[in-house]
């Protein structure tokens, strides 16, 4: 090794220093970013409510599970729980089985309109909930699917369906038509070649947008207060309860409506990170 | 193909399952009172528990309306009781609200029961629970009341003097207002502030004592605590100690009241040169025409009206009753602590009382909307008192002029609707 050489490598290896400062600081500032406030919600929720109400917070939590006794004995919290994972489930299905093939059309086809048609997916959600729920209810009551977690589901795939058809519309182009082609000539025909080659590929992607439709139906409020009564889901039995409820149980109620989201995220990831290219398996 | 026709199967399946259960042999109660949590859990266990199969759902009022007014348009609908406040019942169309003369019931008050015919000549909604605004405040503050000063016979100038004095010996403006966004501080205005100082709301708005009153709210925002603009439930506030003296709705300062019962006092709104102006909350029951099962919503609403349900009521959710009821001895602190302060306002040799206002159809919240605009104008936004009072009595002219909506106590009685002097 010359003494040249180590000129050239030390203020590489400064630079390189530098960039992994740069790289730790904003790992560590992302994931502040997501946990903390998740933290301070786990404390407040296992703190009693002279705690919440006082300053300074403790970092540590005291263990104290009356709020969340509180909401384990609350009427219909159960029942609430499961229609939301039902009409999230659900959703997300059905947001899949339209969205997907609509985004594999827009990917390999041309057909005249084609400009306009995916603008036109993109004005589902240019209308306001509030404006759309009364006629939806009324068509509903009159159908006889007011009150049914599938009536909902349609109107949550409906919200979901313009990310669906997008993310898997870019993830179908990503893909070369040669893929497939070669395919043919190897014997499969359009569904078989989509079937084994293009799907695993998608996968991931596909997963990605899943998990946009189950949140996006966990999370609408409007549409579900104003459409399910006895079938009532999570978010609209307890959201629009909690922002006039006492502080200690907003924390809880907000832990309670963070976690199966959390779990489910959790429970997906492997695909997640795989579209990313870490491989996780 | 196989993995995608399972999935394809279960959703359907799914799908059919849920379609299939929809049992229906309740009483749908869709309320706007008694959100809270805590408040909602107590109607379901103790004050419906006593009446039959009663789903009890708390909405806001947007999900509220939007559910009742699709039912209505549809013809058809689930919704068997409504439970709102007076404000929502009258921006309701009467003709969508069942006849309820024949159940024969009512509050003690004769006035709640005139307001609760919504300007027709029947009955539309039972006056069902009625609560009222308050101050309260920290008795660490008592200490800084200026001298000669009773909280049981405060004036304005007196809170103003009194908040002065916590801020100079504290360093920091402790008097708290409810002008966050869902705050009541139209309220204050329509209820307190103007009652007290004109006599009057609507025919006094832009009157030379209503820019006094202005100038008093001026005086009192600057030893007020800044973070008042997002404060809507004062009990938090004055639990985590933000906030000495606090004026808000009393079920929204019950909270501070029951858990720590040794450390607030509560007491009435202050008095101006025009006495002690104070203003009722009222909440009513009524039946949709769209009700399934009338005779069942009837029976519900019968129930509301019982002595002791009241009284479940209002451990429940810090409403008061309208009929005539013995309270027991063993209230919680909260209802002990609003109920005295009500009781020394209304009973108070200066008191003011004024009503709701009525006759405003949908136009209720555009009404508010011109005292809450004249607020962030005046007091937040720095405007002259004078120009924005002329500007915002076009405003007011035009609903009153729209809606025909004769004047309400205390101001004085018109014949059509009620003139902005």
């Amino acid at each position: 090794m010359t003494a040249a050489t180590t000129e050239v490598v030390e203020p590489s290896q400064d630079t390189r220093k530098a960039g992994r400062f740069v790289y730790v600081t904003g790992v560590v500032l992302l994931c502040a970013w997501v946990l903390v406030p998740l933290y301070f919600l786990l404390i407040n929720t296992l703190s009693s409510p002279e705690t919440v109400n006082s300053y300074p917070k403790s970092f540590i939590p005291e263990f104290d599970l009356g709020s969340l006794t509180f909401f384990a004995g609350f009427d219909g919290i159960l029942t609430a729980l499961k229609n939301s994972v039902i009409v999230a489930a659900m959703t997300m299905v059905m947001s899949i089985v339209i969205g997907a093939p609509a985004g594999y059309a827009l990917s390999r086809f041309e057909f005249r309109g084609k400009e306009l048609f995916r603008l036109l997916i993109l004005l589902t959600r240019a209308f306001p909930l509030p404006l759309l729920a009364l006629p939806l209810a009324v068509m509903f009551i009159r159908t006889g699917i007011d009150d049914t977690v599938f009536g909902l589901a349609l109107v949550h795939t409906t919200l979901a369906l313009p990310f669906a058809v997008l993310i898997t519309f870019s993830l179908f182009s990503g893909i070369p038509i040669e893929l497939e082609e070669a395919a043919w000539t190897l014997g499969c025909n359009r569904l078989t070649a989509f079937q084994k080659v293009i799907l695993p590929l998608v996968l991931p992607g596909i997963t990605a947008s899943a998990i946009f439709a189950f949140v996006i139906s966990w999370n609408e409020v409007f549409a579900a207060a104003v459409l399910t009564i006895e079938n009532r889901t999570l978010t609209a039995f307890l959201l629009q309860n909690l922002d006039t409820s006492p502080l200690h149980l907003k924390f809880a109620g907000g832990f309670i409506l963070v976690v199966p989201a959390l779990i489910f995220i959790f429970a997906v990831r492997k695909y997640l990170f795989a579209m990313w290219g870490i491989a996780n398996r | 193909m196989t993995l995608l026709s399972k999935v394809i199967g279960a959703a359907s399946g799914i799908a059919l399952s849920c379609t299939a259960i929809s049992a229906q042999a309740e009483v749908l109660f869709w309320s706007t009172q008694a959100k809270p949590v805590e408040e909602a859990q107590a109607m379901r266990e103790q004050v419906l528990s006593g009446a039959g199969d009663v789903d009890y759902q708390p909405n806001d009022g947007g999900p509220w309306i939007t559910r009742l007014n699709a039912e209505l348009s549809a013809g058809s609908g689930s919704i068997g009781v409504l439970g709102a406040l007076h404000g929502d019942f009258s921006a309701m169309n009467p003709d969508d609200l069942v006849n309820l003369d024949d159940l024969g019931l009512g509050a003690a008050s004769d006035t709640f029961n005139n307001l609760a015919k919504l300007g027709t000549d029947n009955t539309l909604y039972v006056p069902w629970m009625q609560a009222s605004y308050i101050m309260a405040a920290n008795k660490k503050a008592l200490e800084h009341l200026p001298e000669g000063a009773d909280i049981n016979t405060l004036t304005y100038d007196q809170l103003i003097a009194w908040a002065t004095n916590v801020k100079e010996a504290t360093g920091e403006a402790k008097f708290g207002f409810p002008a966050g966004p869902k705050g009541l501080k139209h309220r204050f205005f329509q209820g307190y502030l103007y009652p007290s100082y004109t006599n009057g709301v609507v025919r006094t708005f832009a009157s030379d004592k209503a820019v006094t009153a202005w100038e008093k709210m001026k005086e009192l925002w600057a030893v007020t605590n800044p973070g008042s603009t997002n404060f809507s439930f004062l009990q938090e506030q004055l639990l985590n100690e933000d906030v000495w003296i606090a004026f808000d709705h009393t079920s929204r300062l019950a909270a501070a009241f029951n858990e720590r019962p040794d450390d607030f006092v509560a007491f009435p709104a202050p008095a101006g040169p025009e006495g002690r102006g104070f203003m009722p909350v009222i909440a009513g029951v009524g039946i949709p025409r769209t009700a399934p099962d009338m005779e069942a919503s009837k029976a519900l609403i019968a129930h509301m009206l019982k002595p002791e349900t009241q009284i479940a009521t209002l451990r429940a959710t810090n409403f008061f009753p309208v009929v005539d009821v013995e309270l027991p001895g063993d209230l919680p602190p909260s209802v002990q602590a609003a109920g005295n302060a009500v009781a020394i306002m209304s009973a108070s040799p200066d008191a003011n009382p004024g009503l709701l206002p009525a006759g405003l159809g949908d136009k209720g919240g555009d009404f508010n909307r011109v005292f809450v605009d004249t607020f962030e104008r005046i007091i937040l936004a720095g405007q002259p008192i004078e120009a924005v009072l002329e500007d915002q009595k076009k405003t007011l002219m035009r609903i009153m002029e729209e809606t025909g909506a004769p004047c309400w106590a205390p101001d004085a009685p018109s014949e059509g609707a009620c003139p902005v002097e």
